[in-house]
């Protein structure tokens, strides 16, 4: 450790850490634009000057480490001009586009043009453009915007060092020199749209997002991404009950600054919904009911003689599969099964640019298993349903893959099915009770990740129609059912309550969960190294 | 004084290793073979002797920074990659003795204990290269190097690498970056090649004249070499004279000689009997000195002190028939193009300087403009840059302003308005909503 003063703030941080981050830690912020803490530091924008009392150049804070008694001004007049120049020779070839530029209100060169910039500019000369380099769609997700490019490599050092594909490249020189794809193939590579994440101006932007919002609409709540059992961290962007995108949010042990483009895609179908209402599928068709006609019509049907099943859903958050535990294991004794699909091979680099690949295609089924409920595999499921004929609860028709299916759906035709949904399946078409169940937005919820990280993914929006999240179906039903357990219980009170009862998962509280990036669960150490 | 660098040019078949022979070649190598690395370092550093590529950097010194204690191999280069607009020096040693300069890297490399050298010579010298193969080829053959040269046990070889003809990759790591098969990109410093260099060890990086003394050094004493020139500025130098003077060419003369006796004894002279208008001393990166500092001497510090600096000793003379703003606007055409493009200043400051002042040029200037450009050369230079290319074009912005700037105003005053730009006439909405104006 050393003991750096930045603008008459002691800080003390670790040898070798740079200036912008030391900066950071006193609570200033030193502009930037090429360096990017997950990224190499390559000090070429030239934008992050910062004094070094007793130096006579300035240095660039990305790039110089910090020493024992050093004393650094960030604002100092000779820092100011410097910087207000470099905004300048940012600027003096930048379209200045922003009305129409989807980056706007998330734009590094606005920022630090507002704060450092001049109020005017010299340049009187035509600006450089690239024609044919204005709208250009390198990859499937990734627009390119060369003009509004400055340079700053950011991109290219993502394809190096973090997708490590190469696919992005650098061509020509000096002033004319562009971003190109690596021999023009198509920029697509699993994680392409973190290229736009880094971008910090508008050269680069996300196709599916460009023009569907303004940034500075959007609320952002942070979650964690549904795709799958690693759990990146994800800010939910969201705009009057609307998704619009998941951004990246970071986690050192995780995901680091990235996400894949799975995952980020899967953001706008969380405002999918067929089902509104609690509803029966009987001889006259569908029928809509309230939530609480639909309860007794469930307590009814699980009093059947013959054998009830319960298929539980890794996706759900670790609250619902607690109390589904609780409602059906424990307390009624029917058998609960919760089906893992293991299809997909995905990878994630996280801060310390170490690979995790996952494990399965669910976000929760390490914490299925750390609850104590079942995992089983399509065949164990298949197996479960051939044997019985009785009811059947299906906590989210999306559980599997093959539930999905139509052969799921022809398999149990005729037996009572009470499932939860928000898109329809050809099961849920025929099921006996269908529940709305509230979307990945807008449920709160923990969940953990394969790498044993338990992570609270908060409520963006509040629940459309008559949807409630899992939970709060189930803790209506536990009350119907005689549990003594309060019915009215948030899922933060819920969460105490498992914390209390299952050991992985003791102390925590959304309070720590929500401060702390991954806590990981007890017992689970040494799968959280896997990868 | 005597030829010492040049001493074969009038010789036939100067190039060949019998030659050199002849003439005493290789005899140093010799000497310094059974002296120690360290008593070579400092045998260079007592002769004074400075970088010739533009610097002005003391060679032995250089040399010491490499840590002698470092387990990764070492690496020395000779920086053949003269692409200084109004260089011809490196080429001219190349064409008339190369094996005094693969003498030179032999005994450097035994100094800082390398036993591989890179030639990094520039993509255009194709005969210089050829020319360097077969020297190599020669010396080789002769044992001078690869096992065991001379039976001493010493290891060294050296291969000629091509560049692709970049200026930038004159800029010692570009050049490094360039030999290691990236793009020409000047790295961050510290760390300093001499630390982290070629592959990521230890790397000494010197100009071709710069090797070519050591030879010389070595054999005839520090105190001889030193001798020659002024103090802090000795030995031969060559100067590459271009422009309006009746005899152009490379000229081999002790360091702090004056500029007018270069030009006018030397050169035989202003071409035309025109009047000197002004000169560059040491490659167009140089700041410009009007006619009334040719009584400067010709060495390092003296330059420095008369606001330029002596660089590669490209001397480019202009007589009092050039447009100054012309010349600016030629300088920085090349600068524009051969910025690199990487860190902001240089990319953008570049091409605007050369954009303003191709303006005025064509009669558009703006009062205005002067002002611009020294505002871009005060913040595209003096470490705003990650390499010295942002000083290379400022240097001549701010000197051609400095000495010339009445031109540029002369040009500005007879200039035409810019053409106007038709600018859209948006209607204006009256009545409700104008909150009754």
């Amino acid at each position: 450790m050393v003991t750096v003063t930045i603008d008459g703030h002691e800080v003390q941080i670790a040898e070798g850490t740079n200036i912008v981050e030391a900066a950071l830690k006193a609570g200033i912020e030193v502009p930037t634009y090429c360096y990017h803490p997950g990224l190499s530091v390559v000090g070429q924008c030239r934008i992050c000057f910062v004094e070094i009392e007793d130096q006579p150049r300035l240095v660039t804070a990305c790039s110089t480490p910090v020493a024992e008694g050093m004393s650094v001004l960030t604002a100092s007049e000779r820092v100011n001009e410097a910087r207000a120049a470099v905004m300048e020779f940012l600027l003096e070839n930048h379209p200045l586009d922003c009305p129409v530029c989807d980056q706007a209100g998330e734009c590094y060169l606005q920022d630090y043009s507002f704060e450092h910039g001049l109020d005017t500019t010299h340049m009187v000369d035509e600006r450089r453009t690239f024609p044919g380099f204005e709208r250009r769609l390198i990859g499937p997700h990734v627009v390119q915007n060369q003009n509004r490019c400055i340079q700053c490599t950011r991109c290219i050092r993502f394809t190096e060092e973090i997708s490590g594909t190469g696919d992005l490249t650098m061509k020509s020189r000096g002033n004319h020199s562009y971003i190109d794809t690596f021999n023009g193939e198509p920029y697509d590579n699993p994680w392409s749209a973190c290229a736009a994440d880094v971008c910090p101006v508008g050269a680069l932007t996300v196709k599916e997002f460009r023009f569907r919002a303004r940034v500075w609409h959007l609320e952002e709540t942070p979650s964690v991404c549904p795709g799958c059992s690693i759990g990146c961290n994800v800010d939910l962007g969201h705009f009057k009950g609307v998704v619009y995108r998941f951004v990246p949010r970071h986690n050192a042990e995780i995901n680091g600054w990235w996400m894949c483009d799975y995952g980020r895609f899967l953001a706008e179908s969380l405002n999918a919904r067929d089902i509104e209402q609690p509803a029966r599928t009987g001889d006259q068709g569908a029928a809509e009911m309230s939530w609480s006609e639909a309860i007794d019509e469930i307590t009814r049907l699980l009093s059947s003689d013959s054998e009830v099943q319960v298929v539980a859903s890794p996706n759900l958050p670790n609250e619902a599969l607690f109390l589904a535990k609780k409602v059906f294991a424990d307390h009624l004794g029917v058998r609960v099964l919760t089906p893992v699909y293991r299809g997909e091979n995905r990878r994630m680099k996280n801060g310390q640019r170490q690979w995790i690949a996952n494990v399965d295609s669910h976000p929760n089924s390490t914490g299925a298993r750390l609850i104590g409920l079942p995992i089983g595999d399509q065949d164990a499921l298949t197996t479960m349903l051939g044997s019985s004929t009785g009811p059947l609860v299906v906590l989210d028709n999306h559980a599997h893959p093959w539930l999905q299916t139509e052969a799921a759906a022809e398999m149990l035709k005729g037996r009572p099915v009470i499932a939860l949904g928000r898109t329809h399946t050809p099961l849920s078409r025929q099921a006996s009770v269908l529940l709305p169940l509230a979307s990945w937005a807008e449920t709160d919820g923990t969940y953990t990740s394969s790498t044993g990280r338990v992570q609270l993914a908060q409520r963006g929006l509040f629940p459309k129609a008559g949807a409630k999240p899992a939970s709060e179906a189930l803790l209506l039903l536990a009350a119907r059912l005689g549990l003594e357990i309060d019915p009215g219980l948030s899922p933060r009170a819920l969460f105490e309550e498992l914390a209390a009862e299952v050991p992985a998962f003791a102390g925590m509280t959304y309070r720590r969960l929500a401060g702390e990036p991954g806590v990981p669960a007890l017992g689970l150490e040494e799968v959280a190294h896997v990868g | 004084m005597e030829p010492i660098l040049l001493r074969a040019r009038d010789e036939a078949n100067s190039r060949s290793i019998s030659t050199y022979l002849r003439l005493g070649g290789y005899g140093a190598l010799k000497k310094a073979l059974i002296m120690d690395p360290s008593a070579i370092r400092e045998e260079v550093k007592n002769a004074g002797l400075r970088g010739r590529g533009g610097a002005g950097f003391p060679a032995g010194v250089k040399w010491g920074f490499v840590p002698q204690d470092s387990p990764k191999p070492k690496y020395l280069i000779c920086n053949a990659d003269e692409s200084e607009p109004g260089t011809f020096k490196d080429r001219e040693i190349i064409h008339v003795d190369p094996h005094m300069l693969i003498e030179g890297i032999i005994i450097a490399s035994y100094a800082i204990s390398a036993n591989t050298a890179y030639i990094y010579i520039r993509g255009e010298f194709v005969e210089e290269a050829e020319i360097l193969e077969r020297a190599i080829a020669e010396a080789y053959k002769k044992k001078y190097l690869g096992r065991n040269i001379l039976t001493t046990g010493y290891d060294l070889d050296v291969f000629v690498h091509r560049g692709a003809g970049a200026y930038i990759c004159g800029e010692e790591t570009a050049l490094i970056e360039s030999i290691e098969g990236k793009r020409g990109l000047p790295r961050l410093k510290p760390p300093f090649p001499a630390v982290v260099g070629v592959f990521g060890c230890p790397t000494v990086v010197n100009n071709v004249e710069t090797l070519a003394c050591v030879p010389h050094i070595i054999e005839r004493g520090a105190a001889w070499f030193a001798s020659i020139g002024r103090p802090r500025n000795t030995g031969p130098k060559l100067f590459c004279v271009s422009g309006h003077v009746n005899r152009p060419g490379v000229y081999e003369l002790p360091l702090g000689v004056t500029f007018r006796e270069i030009i006018e004894e030397h050169c035989g002279g202003m071409r035309d009997g025109k009047a000197l208008k002004a000169f560059i001393p040491g490659g167009s990166s140089a700041p410009v000195l009007p006619a009334d500092k040719i009584d400067t001497a010709a060495d390092f510090d003296a330059v420095a002190e008369a606001g330029s600096m002596l660089g590669s000793g490209g001397l480019i003379v202009m007589d009092e028939t050039v447009d100054m703003v012309w010349a600016l606007e030629n300088l920085l055409t090349f600068y524009a193009h051969e910025s690199c493009g990487q860190c902001t200043p240089c990319r953008e400051g570049s091409d605007w300087a050369l954009d303003i002042v191709r303006r005025i040029r064509r009669g558009h200037g703006r009062p205005a403009d002067i002002e611009t450009l020294q505002r871009i050369s005060r913040y595209a230079s003096q470490g705003m840059t990650i390499c010295p290319l942002g000083d290379a074009f400022c240097g001549p912005i701010a000197s051609f302003l400095n000495h010339f700037g009445h031109e540029f105003k002369a040009y500005i005053n007879a200039a035409a308005p810019m053409p106007e730009k038709k600018l859209p006439v948006l209607p204006v909405r009256s009545g409700r909503g104008t909150f009754g104006l």
